[in-house]
């Protein structure tokens, strides 16, 4: 489904040129939940970037889904990104203005969605994620736990094939990243969707069927299980 | 659409303090635009009338050599028959008086004045049954009484009577060359002192009955000339025409205000070449205050844009979201701006604003002394309101741009 070939990723800082990838390869699956971790700097980010298409790569390819993203204009990575991947960010990165309801359907309201539809779906989803009855709260009346339950079910809305997830437990107490964890993997469980996080917390870890270890922009490895 | 102006709606309620400040720095711009405008306009539209009123009348009937030499004031370039012109006249409905117009020296007598001493004047000399229907010296008395037929006085404008420390009952000596080239000596009492709106004239104003000038200054019932009023909707060029054709030549010329005025007019549009300059500045400083707010709002919300990006809202979306955010601040300073310049504007014009001191001992070209009444108008109110708007949401558009052009991921890590 996402084949990452020898992809590399370089960033200058001042003079110096720092190599975040070193020619990085990984095929993933549909279904797959799995982690990216290794220590900061090691490229996990950047890779996950490249995956969802938000960032550029100085060399090898990605290809998602059969097409070559990494050769796609920045107007078809947008629509792209909009009808197929799903993002988790580990500071939520809701929009403070806006009720959880309208943070979700927010992302529907992108495509061309009739507002029954709309409405239909975020309820569902709004639910699944635990948040019934809390959809007119705003962010900053939510928990963390609860702030990202709404981020996840902003990712999950439109149904994507592929869900990308920055650290999204590093911001949370052990036990609520615990059940975000649960509630991703349910989600991933119930609807095939692949996720793929980052992550240098060893919980978050043992919660993937596969872990993929970077190590100064390498991959040191790569376990199924 | 309908999600995008519900963002930027409630992201105006988001910061509520900082978009009043703002609506509120558009709102001072736009209700100074609108002061300052109907100030100017008030202006303009009290000096033409004043100079109507006090100085030209609408149109001016001279001998066809008199207008080039003016200046000297030649009692010999004349209209031989002013009555029988102005007879001629009233048969077509066209109001008209005679006056003599003549240069002089005043001698102010120790007795009345303290001391001795001499100014050159000019001084006019209408016929006080006919004048006030051209003119409208009629309300402007501040003292005594107006002229009357057949009498050795005069009336002076108030600032002349400040200046040379004249009285009620002080008497002028008016040394003059009648028609002819003869010298000639007038004695007159100061009957009157009025107060005319038109500092050019209540400076320098002295009036005496035009049958008492013609005997002293030879003047076989000729004139200087014969000013015309027409009414405030008539077309004065066209009248202009009119009158010459009325005349059949007789070497006589017909003038409007506009061509008399014409050094006036030239002031007073090169003055609002100016002052539009300073209305652009007005704009400007309220355009800086906006695009310091818009560049303040959006980039605290770059890691905001770096997730709608992330998400699949395009660039164009973003843009008009922005854009939509920056036109509802436009919105309520425009609102707020326009309110409060029509409650500025209605003190401005009801009652006015007193630059009389200002005024008193400086000659800025507009005829308008004392009290400066602003005008009416909508259509700088509507400029106003639809400025404001557009021009917030131009300013938008730079920072918004500015911030696009970050890539996603650094907008993601943006603390």
């Amino acid at each position: 489904m996402i084949i990452v070939k020898d992809v590399k990723r370089v960033y200058q800082t001042g003079e110096t040129e720092v190599h975040a990838l070193r020619g990085v390869s990984l095929n993933i699956e549909q279904g797959e939940f799995m982690s990216i971790a290794g220590p900061s700097g090691s490229g996990k980010t950047t890779l996950l970037n490249l995956i969802g298409c938000i960032d550029q790569m100085d060399g090898g390819d990605i290809s998602i889904k059969n097409e070559q993203v990494s050769k796609m204009k920045k107007k078809e990575k947008t629509n792209f990104r909009r009808e197929n991947l799903g993002f988790i960010f580990q500071t939520y990165n809701l929009i403070p203005v806006l009720t959880a309801y309208e943070n979700v359907a927010f992302v529907l309201s992108l495509l061309n969605i009739s507002e029954k539809e709309v409405k239909e779906r975020t309820m569902a989803i709004l639910k699944e994620v635990g948040l019934e009855g809390m959809e007119n709260r705003r962010p900053g009346k939510l928990s963390g736990g609860q702030q990202q339950r709404v981020a996840i079910a902003r990712a999950l809305i439109k149904n994507p094939e592929i869900v990308l997830a920055d650290e999204p437990t590093a911001n949370l107490d052990s036990d609520t990243g615990k059940e975000i964890l649960e509630l991703m993997k349910k989600m991933n469980e119930k609807h095939n969707t692949t996720f793929i996080f980052s992550t240098h917390d060893k919980m978050v870890m043992d919660y993937a069927n596969r872990l993929v270890i970077l190590h100064d922009g390498q991959i040191q490895s790569d376990e199924k299980r | 659409m309908k999600f995008l102006i519900s963002l930027a709606f409630k992201n105006l309620t988001r910061y509520k303090r900082r978009t009043l400040i703002t609506a509120g720095a558009i709102a001072f711009g736009l209700m100074m635009y609108i002061f300052v405008d109907s100030l100017l306009l008030g202006i303009e539209i009290e000096s033409v009338r004043n100079l109507k009123w006090f100085e030209t009348a609408s149109a001016r009937i001279l001998n066809d050599d008199y207008w080039e030499n003016r200046f000297q004031r030649p009692l010999d370039i004349n209209i031989p028959n002013p009555d029988k012109i102005i007879n001629k006249l009233e048969d077509n409905g066209i109001t008209a008086t005679k006056r003599i117009e003549f240069s002089g020296d005043l001698i102010l007598n120790s007795a009345d004045f303290g001391e001795d001493g001499n100014m050159s004047v000019v001084v006019t000399a209408i016929d006080p049954k006919r004048d006030f229907d051209v003119f409208e010296f009629g309300t402007t008395l501040q003292k005594g009484r107006f002229l009357e037929k057949n009498e050795d006085a005069a009336i002076i404008g108030s600032w002349f009577a400040e200046d040379i420390g004249a009285e009620l009952g002080y008497w002028i000596t008016i040394v003059t060359r009648g028609n002819g080239g003869f010298y000639e000596a007038m004695d007159l009492e100061i009957v009157g002192i009025v107060n005319c709106p038109n500092p050019n004239v209540n400076r320098t104003l002295i009036m005496m009955p035009i049958d008492v000038a013609d005997e002293y200054l030879a003047m076989e019932g000729a004139s200087t000339e014969i000013s015309i009023k027409l009414p405030e909707s008539a077309d004065v060029e066209e009248e202009v025409i009119h009158i010459q054709n009325l005349l059949n030549g007789d070497g006589l010329t017909v003038m409007s205000w506009k061509s008399m005025a014409a050094d006036y007019l030239a002031i007073a549009e090169a003055k609002r070449g100016g002052t539009g300059m300073i209305l652009f500045l007005i704009f400007l400083i309220a355009a800086v205050g906006i695009s310091n707010t818009m560049l303040m709002a959006i980039f605290e919300r770059i890691r905001e844009l770096g997730m709608m990006r992330s998400l699949g809202m395009s660039d164009k979306k973003i843009r008009i979201a922005f854009m939509l955010e920056a036109a509802g601040i436009g919105l309520i300073g425009s609102i707020m701006g326009v309110f409060l310049g029509i409650i500025v504007n209605f003190f401005v014009v009801k009652y006015g604003i007193n630059y009389g001191d200002m005024y008193r001992d400086m000659d800025i070209g507009y005829r308008v002394q004392a009290i400066i009444r602003g005008a009416w108008n909508f259509k700088t109110m509507g400029i106003a309101f639809f400025a404001g708007i557009f021009m917030s949401t131009l300013v938008a558009f730079f920072p918004t741009k500015r911030a696009l052009k970050m890539d996603i991921p650094s907008c993601l890590r943006h603390q």
